[in-house]
Formats: structure tokens, sequence, C-alpha cells
């Protein structure tokens, strides 16, 4: 091959490894609503929310995940962090069809999965759906 | 959590990726620039196939001494954390060195098939590496996030 081809085909390489870089910082983070009647055992729950965050050991945005919402659940007093290894867990791995760690639910107090954030969080983002959270959950409507 | 693995700095193996990404992209170019010979005795000499059987060794440095022990590791250990300043946090060397292994999976791989003299092998499994080992070094992706808990369901490794 010519040097030329050579290197319009690794300026390819590169502009591609980019590409998907990119995709993969707008997907990051990324929030769902999690439909009702998915309630949790098993785990001690808060008495105002839960942050159920799954966790490996092969996995390097844990530790920082772990780090946001403990400081984000320590802030409030009803609110409760747990960290679950998914290898100890294949049950619920396989009930919200966990693909990749850190995934943290957002518990209401029944346990009930209200919102789901995969990958890394942001601070931000927990806030939010936490609050969505204590608002949803029926002890503190009352 | 699991204690298995020492505590690291996490710009370490991110330091080591854009190393790695770097000899890959030279590797590859090598590879395209080559083709693959007809011959056994001339794929055995070529340069690139030299390249990638170091990259190879590096990556099984790494993946079977740990990261911080591996070449990079320790060139930043040495040179570079010294002056930057200290981490948040530090994470388990777990997944780096599971992110080495599949580095060293998928060049040997791609080396088995150039010796077999499937055309366009090596620089296949480099770009495979070289865009794993890209997105880590640029947008600290991490691979064993994702790839890891796929092979645990899939049984593919005992948890």
């Amino acid at each position: 091959m010519e040097p030329s081809t050579v290197l319009i085909a690794l300026a390819a390489l590169v502009t591609f490894a980019a590409l998907l870089g990119v995709l993969y910082r707008v997907t990051r983070s990324r929030t769902s609503r999690v439909s009702a009647s998915a309630s949790v055992s098993g785990i001690e729950l808060g008495g105002g929310a839960t942050l159920l965050q799954f966790s490996s050991e092969v996995c390097s945005a844990c530790a920082a995940t772990r780090r946001v919402l403990r400081s984000v659940s320590d802030e409030h007093p009803t609110v409760v962090h747990v960290d679950v290894d998914v290898t100890s867990r294949p049950d619920l791995v396989s009930r919200f069809n966990i693909l990749q760690t850190p995934t943290t639910l957002v518990l209401d107090s029944r346990g009930v999965a209200v919102a789901r954030i995969g990958g890394g969080v942001r601070r931000e983002t927990v806030v939010t759906e936490l609050a969505r959270a204590l608002d949803s959950s029926p002890t503190s409507q009352n | 959590m699991s204690s298995r693995y020492s505590q690291i700095d996490p710009r370490g193996p991110r330091f080591s990726a854009a190393i790695t990404a770097v000899l890959l992209l030279v590797a590859i170019g090598t590879a395209l620039a080559a083709g693959t010979p007809h011959t056994l005795q001339e794929r055995l000499v070529q340069p690139s196939f030299v390249l990638f059987v170091v990259l190879a060794a590096l990556f099984a440095w790494g993946a079977f001494a740990g990261v911080a022990r591996s070449p990079w590791g320790l060139l930043f250990r040495t040179l570079v954390r010294p002056r930057l300043a200290p981490p948040k946090d530090l994470e388990d060397a777990a997944a780096p060195t599971f992110a080495q292994g599949v580095g060293l999976f998928v060049v040997s791989a791609g080396l088995v098939l150039y010796l077999a003299g499937v055309p366009l092998s090596l620089e296949i499994a480099g770009s495979a590496a070289f865009i794993a080992a890209f997105l880590n070094a640029a947008f600290d992706y991490c691979l064993g996030c994702q790839l890891y808990l796929l092979l645990v369901r899939a049984r593919i490794i005992a948890p």
C-alpha cells in the first residue's frame, strides 16, 4: 500500500474512534424512568428513598459513582445508599437487566424503582431523580 | 468491595493506554504498508509482525504482572505522577488489568490469523485494540464496565 493511502487509512481509524468516543460521552449517564411494580427485596431500604448502585470488580467508574451517591445520601437523612456487587445478586441483575456497571436505580420508600441511571452518574442527575422519588413516596406525601 | 487488587491512581492506566494507542497506530500503519506475504518464513520476519509480538508481550506483562508493574505503569509512577496533583480517588487495579487481558486476547488472535495467512488480520485486530485504548485514553471509557458483566452473565467467566 502507498504511504499516502496508509496515512489516510490511519486518519480514518482515529476519526472513527473519536466519533465513538463522542457518542459514548453523549449517551453516558442516560436516565430512564422505570415502570412501577418492580420492587426490590433483600436490601435495606431508606425511609424516604434508596440509591441502589450495581458495581463490579472490573469497573473504574464505580468508585466515582459511589462517592457521588454517598455524598448525596449523606445530605438526606431519609435516603440510603446501597452498593451491590453484581456477582452477589444475580437475581437483581437479571430482573433489572443490568448490562453495565455502574448502574444506579433510584427506589422510592416502598422499594419501587422509579429511575435508572446507566454508567457513571452526574450529581445533578441524581439530585433531580431523587427529588422525584421522594415526591412519589407515599410517606412523604402525608 | 474486593481487595484482591491494589488501589492505583486512575490516571496511570490512561497514560499507558495513550502510549499503547500510539504504538498500535504505528504497528497498524506498518502492517498496512507491508501487506501479508505469501510464505510463513516471510511473514515471521515482517517488521509489522515483530511490532505486534512486542505489543502482545506488553499486554501480557500488564495482564499478568498487574498494570502498576507494567513498563508504562512504572514510567507513570516514577516520572509523571510526582508532577501531578494527588488523584481525587483511587481505583481498583482489577478493571485496567482486565483490559490488558482483552488487549492480549485480541492481538494474539490477530497474530495467529496472520501466521495462518489471513489478509488484514493484524490490521483488523490492531484497530480493535486501538479503538479500545484510544477511548480509554481520550474519553475515560471503561471497557471492563461494559464487557465484564456480559461475560459473567453469559457464564464465560466465573464470578
